[in-house]
């Protein structure tokens, strides 16, 4: 559902080009939980960022479900990160203005729902992640685990194909990382896509998949076989 | 979305209360300094008959000295003379016509132990109140048959009817001005025509008259005149007599014409007027009449004045500046918020979507500082008043339509300063911010 | 310290910057040009009315009936007017200075019609009335009792003498004024008028006219029906004068009433009270708008340092002493205003030819003035950077080594 065909990133200034990707090519198919791994600098977060529609790339392709998106406008791109993406960030980005609730029903409101179907929506996926108590907090008053919580709950409240999560542990203490791993893999378990970039191999282990990105390309690309590891560490 | 927007915006407000009330503050302050002297304006050039304004003509005739001015810039007096007036009220050649000019007399009440006190009066003919649509509170104006038979007649105020007969109907009384009785025919409701059009050279912001009387009362019985009165040669010989044949101007003549054909038709009677004068040897320079409507009357005897027009480009200049201010604040603002700019990004926000959430932050701050605004003007206005005194009394009260100029003005104001920093919010990538925190 | 690097970094994100300048740029043009209008205005009131103000206060006569016989009330009234204790003295006129309603006439020094004149304020006086007014007689002499005559209405008649001012003998006779004594001048074309006096100063009725000085003084008695006395009283005794006055007139004749009576105080407040109301406002504005620009510096100042508190740790961190620091945000203060004022003094200058040609404002000297006031608002700006300079300079050199 998501394919990369040799696709290149360059940034430039006056004086200096970086190759973030070099034609970098990746297929990841419906249900698969991906992990992307690489030491700091590999490009790890700019294919993150472009497999999310947040950045354009330089040259290649990009097939999202089948279709082409390197030619959608702004607005379009929007769009398709609305209804198909899920996103999960280390600092959870949380609108520190909105309670939980308003948190989650920002992507239902650009969603175009009415607010019977919003109240569902977010009624649901709070109780998904455990945290139908708190709707009129504010992010502040919550926990860094809870926080993270919210933010699954606002990425998966659209019923996206895939979710995007960007170091989802990195801000985390130990115990509250293996909730939130345990959340997000019970959320592939039953059917959503998961691409989930990180530098931590023990906790890339949980996924099925491991892709190694060094240098801007795919290094390494296997099965994970290290799940019962990351459960004791 | 709409109220989802005024509910972010909002809560953004409430999220920097220091910035949010400075820009507001800020726009207040502008709003407040242009709009005070923006209703001064308003109300100084205000159409004072708005329906009929188009249809009453100020009449100017050119008799006035050849020797003077450079002959390219010749302007005809804002007055009339006597014999000029007089010739073009018998020739009733409009469809009503009006001679007026301003006078004091002195009232003796019936009581002789009140002292008398005096009245501004207007000499005047019936067709005035027609005319001017001058309301009544009891009885009517007089015919035209007491113009022609000097009928001791007058038509008070209604605060002239209060201050002598209690605010009775005294229509049938008798009022005693400068030792002559006159017979009350009618008394006006409250009206204060501004600017008082039908005679801005004695004053355009002055109250109404007291008393009205026929004009022929008044030079049949030579009662006193107090308004300006000019004249570019002098008279021959002394008297009255020789004043009234005189070449001095004194007195304001008005023409109600109906239709372009009725002002085509009167512009050339004037013009034969004229042409016959000429032959007595009047009227020494060039053919020069004139026939403004209301408005363009007050705007070629400058009834506004120079001192409120530079206030008001200085106080616009002003919310200028304060709009310079609210620029750079919203910049900081929308700046700070660029990491939820990113995360609404990130969820599917269209530029679009952040572009009215931010301009409609901005049109809350703009009707934050439009209220305040209003209120800044009323105090303004307050201030203008103890400054100038009772002269400015009918120059410094804001209507409906100010109040809601005032806060259009300040919703607009914020939103083109918002313009810039929504543009650079919307231009924020979604990915930039999202990495830090 | 030097400029470059701060410069160019602010060239980086210019558009606080551009925003500030341009802030400073109107309010510098709307700050000049109001105190040219405020200089000029208070100039043309601080012109002296040529009478002893402080003394004199006059008051409105109005005959109305029949029976009124003005001359023999004149006569009647400056007379009990005169012999009251504390009155210096008392004349009957036509009009006052600054009062707003007067005469005026056209003088020439040529016989003639068609012969421009100079436009010339007069007012009509008795022997009484040099004394009365304390006007200074620079040469020449005062109207004897005999030269005094009563004027009618609708009279087109001038006596043979008048006393001028000595504004009007330098427009009459530019080359010399005092060769006007004893010369011919003509009103009403070719009525001949010897000058016996000339006066120091006397201003006419409207404070707004150009030749506000120029008055002729005739030496006759009014008969218009109204007519206002002119009471000069022995110093301190006015306001106790004045009642005693208005009672005497009103209750020794009742075929007339007695109405508006005013000292020259008022009438000078009266005169100029557009003018001092416009002073009054344009100075309100000028502080509200530096209030408002100073408060708009604070503002992105403060959001500056906050933004770049990181920076600054990191500048502290690298051995920038904390003076270093605020020091930074100064100049760089003082390098957006220098440019502000720059812009400011060309608008200053273009908005002052705007009002010089659309309102006839006085041009006024801007040549000292947007020097002053450019200095003004860089010390202005100055100030306004100096809290938030400070808050920077305390930022803690730690800062550097925290990641959020």
């Amino acid at each position: 559902m998501l394919r990369f065909e040799n696709i290149s990133m360059v940034y430039r200034t006056d004086s200096v080009e970086t190759h973030a990707l070099r034609e970098f090519s990746l297929d990841v198919e419906e249900g698969e939980f991906v992990a992307v791994t690489g030491p700091s600098g590999s490009g790890k977060t700019t294919f993150l960022n472009i497999a999310g529609l947040l950045e354009r790339f330089t040259a290649g392709r990009y097939l999202l479900d089948g279709k082409d998106v390197s030619a959608l406008s702004d607005a379009e791109t929007s769009r398709v990160r609305n209804e198909k993406i899920g996103f999960i960030f280390q600092g959870f980005n949380l609108i520190p203005d909105l309670n939980i609730y308003d948190n989650v029903d920002v992507p239902l409101r650009y969603r175009g729902f009415n607010a019977a179907e919003r109240k569902r929506r977010i009624e649901s996926t709070l109780e998904t992640v455990g945290l139908s108590s708190r709707m009129k907090h504010l992010p502040s008053q919550l926990s860094g685990g809870q926080q993270q919580r919210v933010a699954i709950a606002r990425a998966l409240a659209g019923n996206p194909r895939f979710l995007l999560a960007d170091e989802p542990t990195g801000n985390l203490d130990t115990q509250m990382a293996r909730n939130i791993m345990e959340l997000i893999q019970s959320i592939n378990m039953s059917g959503t896509t998961i691409i989930m970039v990180t530098h931590d191999d023990a906790l890339a282990g949980m996924a099925k998949r491991n892709v190694h990105i060094r240098d801007g390309r795919v290094s390494d690309d296997g099965s994970s076989v290290q799940l019962a590891n990351v459960a004791t560490a | 979305m709409f109220r989802y927007y005024l509910k972010l915006g909002w809560l953004s407000i409430r999220r920097n209360p220091l910035l949010s009330a400075l820009m507001v503050a800020a726009i207040a302050v502008g709003i407040g300094a242009s709009m005070t002297t923006i209703t001064v304006n308003y109300t100084m050039s205000n159409n004072p008959i708005p329906h009929k304004s188009e249809q009453l003509f100020a009449v100017q005739l050119d008799n006035w000295d050849p020797n003077q001015d450079d002959p390219s810039s010749f302007e005809p007096p804002d007055q009339v003379t006597y014999t000029d007036a007089m010739a073009l009220m018998r020739a009733k050649k409009a469809f009503r016509q009006v001679a007026s000019n301003r006078s004091g007399l002195v009232l003796e009440p019936e009581n002789p132990d009140e002292r008398p006190f005096s009245v501004d009066t207007r000499n005047t003919w019936a067709d005035f109140f027609p005319m001017f649509e001058a309301p009544f509170l009891y009885g009517s104006g007089w015919d035209e048959a007491a113009d022609e038979n000097m009928d001791q007649v007058v038509v008070l105020s209604q605060a002239i009817n209060e201050q002598v007969f209690g605010g009775e109907n005294s229509v049938g009384r008798s009022v005693r001005l400068n030792g002559m009785d006159f017979r009350v025919v009618g008394v006006l409701k409250e009206w204060l025509p501004m600017p008082k059009f039908y005679d801005v050279t004695n004053g355009p912001f002055d109250p109404t008259e007291e008393v009205f009387i026929p004009f022929t009362v008044a030079i049949e019985h030579e009662l006193p005149r107090n308004g300006n009165t000019n004249c570019w040669k002098p008279t021959d010989g002394d008297g009255f007599e020789a004043f009234k044949a005189s070449e001095c101007v004194w007195i304001q003549f008005w023409a109600e014409l109906r239709n372009e054909d009725e002002k085509r038709e009167y512009m050339e009677f004037l013009n034969a007027y004229v042409e016959q004068q000429k032959e007595l040897g009047r009227f020494p320079r060039p053919m020069n009449n004139r026939l403004d409507d209301v408005m363009e009357w007050m705007e070629r005897q400058e009834v506004v004045e120079e001192d409120a027009q530079v206030m008001m480009g200085l106080s616009l200049l002003f919310l200028l500046v304060c709009l310079l201010n609210t620029i750079g604040l919203l910049l900081a603002k929308f700046m700070r918020k660029s990491g939820d700019i990113s995360v609404r990004r990130a969820l599917g926000a269209r530029k679009s979507d952040l572009f009215r959430q931010h301009m409609i932050e901005a049109g809350l701050i703009g009707l934050g500082g439009g209220v305040l605004g209003v209120g800044l003007t009323l105090l303004g206005l307050k201030g203008i008043q103890s400054l100038f005194g009772d002269i400015v009394d009918n120059l410094v009260g804001m209507d409906w339509v100010m109040v809601l100029t005032a806060i259009g003005l300040a919703i607009v104001s914020a939103l083109l300063a918002a313009l810039y920093p929504t543009w650079q919010a919307c231009r924020i990538m979604p990915a930039s911010q999202l990495k830090t925190q | 310290m030097e400029f470059g690097p701060i410069w160019r970094a602010m060239m980086r994100n210019k558009t606080g910057a551009i925003l500030i300048a341009l802030q400073m740029a109107v309010t510098l043009a709307i700050m000049v040009n109001a105190i040219t209008i405020i200089q000029e205005r208070a100039q043309a009131m601080s012109r002296p009315s040529g009478v002893d103000e402080p003394n004199i206060f006059y008051i409105l006569s109005i005959g109305f009936s029949e029976n009124f016989n003005e001359r023999l009330a004149i006569e009647e009234d400056l007379a009990a007017l005169r012999a009251m204790p504390g009155v210096a003295n008392a004349i009957q006129t036509n009009s006052m200075p600054l009062s707003g309603g007067g005469w005026s006439m056209s003088l020439q020094t040529e016989p003639g019609a068609g012969i421009e004149g100079t436009g010339t304020a007069l007012y009509f006086i008795d022997e009484h009335g040099l004394d009365t007014y304390k006007l200074n007689l620079v040469a020449g002499e005062n109207f004897s009792a005999s030269d005094i005559e009563w004027r009618e209405p609708a009279d087109s008649g001038w006596p043979q003498k008048t006393i001028i001012t000595q504004a009007l003998a330098e427009t009459l006779f530019p080359d010399d004024w005092r060769s006007a004594l004893g010369s011919t001048v003509y009103i009403n074309d070719d009525q001949p008028m010897t000058v016996t006096g000339i006066v120091e100063r006397i201003q006419a009725a409207w404070n707004g006219w150009s030749g506000v000085e120029r008055t002729m003084l005739v030496p006759q008695h009014t008969l218009f029906g109204s007519t206002n006395y002119v009471i000069r009283a022995e110093p301190g005794m006015r306001d106790q004068l004045m009642p005693q006055v208005e009672e005497l007139l009103a209750s020794n004749n009742k075929d007339r009433i007695v109405r508006r009576m005013r000292t020259m105080d008022e009438t000078r407040e009266r005169s100029y009270r557009d003018d001092a109301a416009m002073i009054k406002m344009l100075t309100f504005t000028v502080i509200l708008l530096l209030l408002i620009t100073s408060l708009g510096i604070v503002g992105l100042a403060s959001f500056s340092v906050s933004r770049r508190t990181k920076q600054i740790g990191t500048r502290r961190a690298l051995g920038a002493s904390r003076s270093a620091i605020a020091r930074y945000f100064l100049v760089e203060n003082f390098l957006i205003s220098a440019a502000g004022v720059v812009l400011g003094a060309g608008l200053a200058v273009g908005l002052n030819m705007l009002l010089v040609e659309a309102f006839d404002v006085d041009p006024g000297s801007l040549i000292t003035l947007v020097p002053l006031a450019m200095l003004a608002l860089i010390v202005i700006g100055q100030m306004a950077v100096l809290g938030p300079a400070r808050r920077a300079s305390n930022v803690a050199p730690a800062v550097a080594t925290r990641t959020i």
